[in-house]
């Protein structure tokens, strides 16, 4: 991963850790980082796929 | 081998043998056969031995026996089983309060008359499709003990392939039924969503956990899903559907339309998969190709929302007990928690369009037809997978052909297929399981085809060798 992909991804990571209420050292943040940075790959699987507006999301909720 | 659910029912109601010297010899085989293995994490004998009597006592009064009368089954530990506690492989769990009752289809097996005989090891959290637990150690698989069960059912695949039990139960949220039946050469049902309820059971993601049962047979397969079938408002994602019972016809109709997936399940199957994919189809006189074009965006859609959910699900115990979690669980866990709201409903999307391709698809076909695994069962710590030239993580890998089916909800059958390919003999005498894929609610069908195969000897569950 280059550096101008790495720096934004780490400081995501790192800003959302911290919001959520983690505190980890810097060994466990960059292995936080490795697994987000593949959960970030596949994600742009999903956003490549063309969907039209009409295709709603499939949650299940039955009030 | 302990006999089938239909040899051991037969015997037990005709009198020749009783349920408490089935239970002995079931007892027997798993003290013989689970050092080696590890599928148990608990054993739950002495309730085994009360429910055994309880089928004796119907017998000698003359009363009529439920259909699983005496038919010894475990499950997954992640079941609620009144008086345990409920670990779902996890440490984090093992200081919670004993369950205060049996999950709703553990209660329904009960009714049915089956013995209950213990949990069984798996993944931590179900997260991931071997069953390497850094806490209850590693399920070995019965046919090649220096290779995995797969997982995250791998307990309950294992015990049943090593021919300990006839039926066991699990979870599938992305294969964990699927890829365990694939690799220990067993039959397994993953129903359609929202078919059986969930109720007592420990989650992971809501949005694609189902439970289902293992067997060694596809008559004791049906007759355990028939007996966990029916609505429980317990569980908000349960369908509410009346019973539909499968285990009295397993006859396919004439004319079934099969066809097989190509492309992205094609891609992904290793020779030996496409073997037992080729032996499935021939046997089933399935000839025609066809695609779901948008599996590989659908597996996609299934790996985000799954990071998403389990992470948020865990959040609370992964900042205060970090520690307890196993090492290839808790990073995976929080980095999932960390997925934006964005990404998560665009994969919820893709999953709806995804459904829709499906449904077009069964127009022209009744059952479709995959690999479950992308190839035999890999070595106890092997870390990547090698398929037709492409490698992938042996612990995301395994379920590449399962998750885009369990995304969108369909009903599998898994039946067991011993294609004979492979670089070594040990991997030709190695097991790769085909999935038949239903449309929604067509658990018969799917059933239905398996016996099929199970009758032409295609599909079989072998004795292990050693």
């Amino acid at each position: 991963m280059s550096e101008t992909r790495d720096n934004p991804l780490q400081a995501y990571v790192r800003a959302a850790l911290a919001l959520q209420g983690y505190t980890f050292d810097d060994a466990e943040i960059a292995e936080i980082v490795m697994q987000f940075s593949r959960l970030e790959a596949i994600s742009r699987t999903v956003f490549d796929w063309p969907l039209p507006n009409a295709s709603e999301p499939a949650p299940v909720f039955r009030p | 081998m302990i006999g089938s659910t239909g040899e051991i029912a037969r015997q037990i109601a005709s009198g020749t043998r009783s349920a408490a010297a089935v239970l002995a010899e079931c007892k027997a085989l798993i003290e013989a056969k689970n050092p080696g293995l590890n599928c148990f994490t608990a054993k739950t004998f002495e309730r085994a031995e009360r429910e055994a009597a309880a089928i004796d006592g119907l017998y000698s009064e003359g009363k009529a026996l439920p259909p699983l009368a005496g038919v010894p089954y475990a499950v997954k530990n992640l079941f609620d089983v009144e008086g345990m506690v409920t670990l779902a492989g996890a440490k984090i769990n093992a200081g919670n309060a004993p369950a205060a009752a049996d999950a709703t289809v553990v209660a329904r097996m009960s009714r049915a008359g089956a013995i209950l005989v213990g949990a069984l090891n798996m993944e931590e959290l179900a997260y991931g499709f071997l069953t390497e637990n850094h806490h209850y150690g590693t399920t070995r698989n019965p046919h090649d003990r220096t290779r995995g069960a797969g997982g995250s059912s791998g307990g309950s695949a294992a015990a049943v392939g090593a021919g300990m039990l006839p039926i066991t139960l699990g979870s599938d949220t992305s294969g964990s039924i699927r890829v365990p039946a694939s690799l220990c050469g067993v039959f397994g049902l993953k129903p359609t969503y929202g078919r059986l309820p969930r109720s007592g059971t420990y989650p992971f993601v809501n949005s694609f956990d189902h439970v289902g049962p293992f067997a060694n047979s596809v008559l004791g397969l049906a007759l355990a899903y028939d007996a966990m079938q029916g609505p429980d408002p317990a569980d908000p994602a349960c369908a509410q559907r009346a019973v539909e019972p499968a285990s009295a016809s397993l006859s396919l109709p004439r004319g079934i339309r099969i066809g097989i997936l190509g492309g992205w399940f094609h891609e992904w199957a290793d020779p030996a998969a496409r073997r037992s994919v080729q032996l499935a189809a021939a046997a089933l006189g399935a000839t025609e190709w066809t695609e779901l074009k948008s599996a590989e965006v659908a597996r996609a859609a299934a790996y985000i929302i799954t990071a998403a959910e389990g992470g948020a699900l865990h959040r609370p115990r992964l900042i205060a007990q970090y520690e307890d979690f196993g090492p290839s669980s808790r990073s995976r866990l929080v980095a999932g928690g960390l997925v934006p709201a964005s990404w998560v409903i665009q994969a919820q999307r893709v999953r709806r369009h995804a459904y829709r391709e499906a449904m077009e698809l069964f127009e022209r076909f009744d059952l479709l037809i995959a690999a479950a695994a992308p190839a035999v069962a890999p070595r106890v710590g092997q870390e990547t997978l090698l398929i037709n030239g492409r490698s992938i993580p042996t612990k995301a890998g395994l379920g590449v052909l399962t998750q885009p089916i369990s995304c969108i909800g369909l009903p599998v059958c898994v039946v067991p297929v011993w294609p004979g390919e492979g670089e070594s003999p040990a991997e030709r005498a190695l097991p790769v399981g085909v999935q038949l894929i239903g449309a929604p609610w067509r658990e018969a069908a799917c059933l239905a085809a398996a016996r099929t195969l199970e009758q032409a000897g295609i599909a079989e569950v072998r004795p292990p060798a050693m």
